[in-house]
């Protein structure tokens, strides 16, 4: 009895003031956490009306899609539905992410609405070398991206980027950035669409 | 074989790629501080590899386990910190008790590191980069350390010729320090690129 | 009655401005150094920085100093950090609310505020130990010395780095970027000359 009467003696103020915070914090997360959600998803929208300016707003695909990255990682993905004005599917998009030359790269992808065309990507996080890796955020690597095939891309070192295939120009002095983007979209353009497919939502004509 | 590569990438990447020092700025101030002589450099980053590497495995541990499924991130940071100061005064207690010499090299610093920013730092990084492997998160931990220990090293090697070298007054000391942080920072910036 | 007044408000005045010039946390007494580092690429995350740290300053001050008569001297330290938790927290659910752009830039260094040393320190020296008045002009001093040093050094590396002020371009079309000064390189090397520039006006100043 006596110990804990020391005990609490002691450290009255700071069990009283833990409490007293606790509540403050509690407090001010309820008040707030409502305009976090939003902020999150205002964001992901803004990216994606750039790369689908036909789309009015977006809806989570009712599925779990997991995309392999190889040495046995994986990723899980949730895909949103572009619907325009009258209620059509104008596009999917999805986050994509992974190595670049330093840290992880995280990318908005857009594509058209029967999974054929790469409607382009926004980069949301990249810590690449400025001046250089830094440049796959910049219009004229991005462009080559808009209507390339959504299948088997590759980054090439010389070539001409005005014209939109397969065959993608990589950053002069930065090809490691380059490359790894094109990986990123491979691994989870070639993941998402088999598993789309599979679920029935695009090929043979069917939207869902 | 692929589990072992892939922690040992994470571990080299910590050291030398990511350096904590030289490219995320933590633990500037003791870096600053203690970076005078080699030997206290070396205490200083033994002990902040003990404790990084315990506090990094627990904060994810208890972020993981207890805080992330009952929806209790909000507190993640004074769970972090509490955790953190925890793990010193347990190291201190441990060392000082079953490894009295090894107490002698770094045990004084110990309770300056508890508001290091390297500490605190990898507990927030791992979280942030999502890791959802325990032998991953100690690899990364101990990395950090290793790695922190490592530009704390060079850099005392370096101050204890400038000691003697002719920097201009108003330079000596800190200024002449961080440039040399800063030219250490770009030599580091050749590893780059290193894990693919 | 008069005197009494007259010095009190020197007290004030004093405790203002320190943190300003004499004890600036960065540039004379070298404490915090891992933001100046990490957050002055450009000059709005340095001010966001800058002002959530005054934030939590004045608010663990305040509260520090409301609660001084009761600390156990060797519980203190923990009461401490729980309180400068407890607002960084609270700063950081603010920061993510209202401007979730900058948040986004500063990433963990904001919650790297609960281990930033000028704000353990001031608690210990001073709020501990004055009344509620003092410590929160202290705060708002310290606070206001290191976002000046924070902005300072952000104007110089934006400016170099991109040829922008704040968002608003101010160099000559001509000028090539300096891109050293973005990267960890121009941070340190920058922050080093600006503190050998702080010993050159302190030397001419004392002799």
């Amino acid at each position: 009895m006596d110990k804990l009467r020391y005990f609490v003696r002691q450290s009255w103020l700071l069990i009283v003031s833990s409490f007293c915070f606790g509540l403050l914090i509690a407090v001010t997360d309820a008040a707030l956490s409502e305009k976090i959600e939003q902020n999150k998803a205002d964001k992901l929208n803004r990216l994606t009306l750039l790369l689908l300016p036909g789309a009015k707003h977006f809806v989570p695909v009712d599925a779990q899609f997991e995309v392999g990255l190889g040495r046995g990682r994986s990723e899980k993905v949730t895909v949103y539905k572009a619907v325009g004005e009258t209620q059509e599917c104008v596009g999917w998009s999805f986050g994509a992410g992974g190595d670049g030359f330093s840290g992880r790269i995280e990318l908005v992808v857009a594509v058209d609405a029967d999974f054929g065309k790469l409607m382009g990507f926004e980069v949301l996080v990249s810590s690449e070398t400025p001046g250089f890796g830094d440049r796959i955020k910049y219009d004229y690597y991005r462009n080559q991206f808009r209507g390339a095939p959504a299948g088997e891309l590759k980054s090439v070192s010389t070539g001409s980027a005005d014209k939109i295939d397969s065959e993608i120009v990589a950053i002069t002095g930065a090809t490691v950035s380059s490359e790894a983007v094109v990986n990123i979209l491979n691994s989870f353009l070639g993941g998402v669409k088999n598993q789309m497919r599979e679920e029935g939502f695009i090929g043979d004509g069917k939207g869902r | 074989m692929d589990r072992l590569s892939v922690l040992l990438m994470g571990f080299l990447s910590m050291v030398l790629v990511n350096n904590f020092v030289f490219t995320k700025f933590l633990g500037t101030c003791p870096y600053l501080g203690v970076s005078g002589r080699l030997d206290s450099a070396l205490g200083m980053g033994l002990a902040v590899t003990f404790v990084t590497a315990l506090s990094g495995t627990l904060t994810w541990v208890v972020d993981f386990y207890i805080l992330t499924p009952r929806g209790l991130e909000i507190t993640r940071y004074i769970c972090y910190i509490v955790i953190i100061a925890g793990a010193v005064q347990l190291v201190e207690m441990y060392v000082r008790r079953f490894f009295p010499s090894l107490y002698d090299v770094f045990g004084i610093f110990l309770p300056l590191i508890s508001t290091n920013c390297v500490i605190l730092g990898i507990c927030l990084f791992i979280d942030i980069w999502g890791t959802d492997n325990l032998l991953e998160v100690v690899v990364l931990s101990t990395g950090v350390g290793i790695g922190f220990t490592l530009a704390i090293c060079i850099m005392a090697g370096i101050r204890e010729r400038l000691i003697v070298s002719d920097v201009p007054t108003c330079f000596a000391g800190a200024p002449i320090t961080l440039i040399t942080a800063g030219l250490l920072a770009m030599a580091f910036m050749g590893f780059a690129g290193m894990i693919r | 009655m008069a005197k009494d007044d007259d010095r009190q408000v020197g007290v004030y005045k004093r405790a203002l401005l320190n943190g300003l010039w004499n004890e600036n946390p960065t540039f004379r007494m070298l404490i915090g150094m891992c933001p100046p580092l990490a957050v002055t690429t450009a000059v709005k995350p340095a001010l966001t920085m800058g002002l959530s740290v005054i934030f939590v300053l004045v608010c663990s001050n305040i509260v520090v100093s409301l609660m001084r008569k009761l600390l156990k001297p060797h519980l203190r330290i923990i009461m401490f950090t729980l309180t400068i938790a407890t607002f960084v927290t609270i700063c950081d659910l603010f920061l993510r609310a209202y401007t979730p752009a900058m948040s986004e830039i500063l990433g963990a260094y904001v919650p790297l505020i609960i281990v930033n040393c000028i704000i353990i320190f001031r608690a210990e020296a001073c709020a501990s130990k004055c009344g509620v008045i003092v410590s929160a002009l202290d705060a708002i001093g310290m606070g206001g010395g290191f976002t000046i040093a924070l902005c300072i050094l952000a104007g110089i590396r934006e400016v170099l780095a991109s040829g922008r002020f704040c968002g608003l371009e101010v160099m000559p079309s001509g000028f090539v970027p300096w891109l050293a000064m973005q990267m960890p390189v121009g941070a340190f090397v920058t922050l080093g000359l600006l503190l050998g520039l702080a010993n050159v006006l302190t030397r001419k100043k004392g002799a």
